[in-house]
């Protein structure tokens, strides 16, 4: 055998070997190789990839602040919602109070009217007499008024019954002497209303009459007994 | 003789390979052009045997160089941002072509040959 013939043989062989181990390196590579995991990935691909997930996030995160807003829009609701009820409570409450279906207390006064006994000569105390200290009263600002304990009300009446027999007030309560007018309100008001020239409790006073008017820093006044009916009003 | 050496190459280089360890796919890529280079080293070796003007140093300087030289310029188009594996594998390609062509009408020829012999 020639010695270039054998040099050749083995280069022959040494490139087919090199040329082999690379191929099935590179055979192997592309087998083995999971394009999707990271470890294998070249960097564009994974910049892509990251971006990808950067557009997600920031998709997700978008969506969440959206529904956080809605969130937070419904809470205000809410709360505006309680607010409007609570204000509303109040209302009814003060509405409740002026109407006078609650027990109310506060600073007033109390007049106290007496009938004088086997006094022939002096007349009675009737309706009139009580309707004007209370309007009276309620000149003066009075907030809630009451006789005997019968709370006065928007619908209460004061009617004589059997001629100065007896008063009847809210429909079916009598009352009888002393009559006890409480009222809350500024009691120096109520009481210039009430005495003083014109005023009607010195006009009682002067026909003979047991008045007293005291001034108090806190008066109870009681609820309306019955139930308040509306049988013709509409609406 | 010649054939059995190839043979023996490819055989151990086969198993060699196997057992190597695993390059990163980042590195995969250069090792394809290396291979296109050398794949086309040999069969222009072979083409060159064919034209009787074979030569060994040629032909080894060729086979090394080749791919060394296309892995460099795999490398510096990814440093440029320009995809120059393309136009390597799009010029050995074509040169693989070519020498196979050589090849094939060496062959060809051959047997044209035989055939008119056989007919006189």
């Amino acid at each position: 055998m020639k010695k270039g013939k054998t040099t050749m043989i083995i280069t022959a062989g040494i490139v087919c070997f090199i040329l082999a181990i690379v191929m099935t390196m590179q055979f192997k590579i592309v087998n083995e190789t999971d394009i999707t995991s990271i470890e294998n990935m070249r960097k564009t691909e994974l910049q892509e990839e990251l971006a990808n997930w950067k557009t997600k996030y920031e998709e997700t995160n978008q969506k969440y602040e959206e529904t956080k807003q809605k969130i937070d829009e419904y809470k205000a609701n809410q709360e505006s919602n309680e607010q409007a009820a609570q204000l509303i409570e109040e209302e009814l409450e003060q509405a409740e109070m002026l109407m006078g279906t609650t027990d109310v207390e506060g600073q007033g006064i109390i007049v106290t009217v007496r009938d004088l006994e086997n006094e022939e000569m002096v007349e009675n105390i009737d309706s009139g007499d009580l309707i004007l200290i209370i309007n009276s009263l309620r000149a003066a600002g009075a907030e809630a008024i009451s006789i005997n304990d019968e709370r006065i009300i928007t619908m209460s009446d004061i009617v004589d019954i059997n001629e100065g027999g007896y008063i009847k007030v809210n429909l079916e309560k009598r009352i009888f002497s002393p009559y006890v007018i409480k009222a809350i309100g500024d009691p120096a008001y109520l009481e210039s209303s009430l005495i003083g020239n014109g005023g009607h409790v010195d006009k009682l006073k002067k026909a003979g009459h047991e008045i007293s008017i005291e001034q108090k820093d806190k008066v109870t006044i009681n609820k309306y007994d019955e139930e308040i009916k509306t049988k013709y009003i509409v609406d | 003789m010649i054939f059995i050496a190839i043979l023996i190459g490819c055989i151990l280089g086969a198993i060699l390979g196997m057992n190597a360890p695993m390059i990163s796919y980042t590195y995969s890529s250069y090792l394809a052009i290396a291979i296109i280079a050398a794949l086309d080293s040999v069969f222009g070796g072979i083409a060159s045997v064919m034209k009787k003007n074979f030569d060994l140093k040629i032909f080894i300087s060729g086979f090394f160089g080749n791919a060394i030289l296309a892995i460099l310029l795999t490398i510096l188009g990814q440093k440029l941002n320009v995809d120059i594996y393309l136009a390597a594998i799009v010029v050995f390609v074509w040169r693989m072509f070519m020498n196979l062509g050589i090849i094939r009408r060496y062959y060809v020829e051959k047997w044209t040959e035989k055939l008119t012999k056989k007919e006189k």
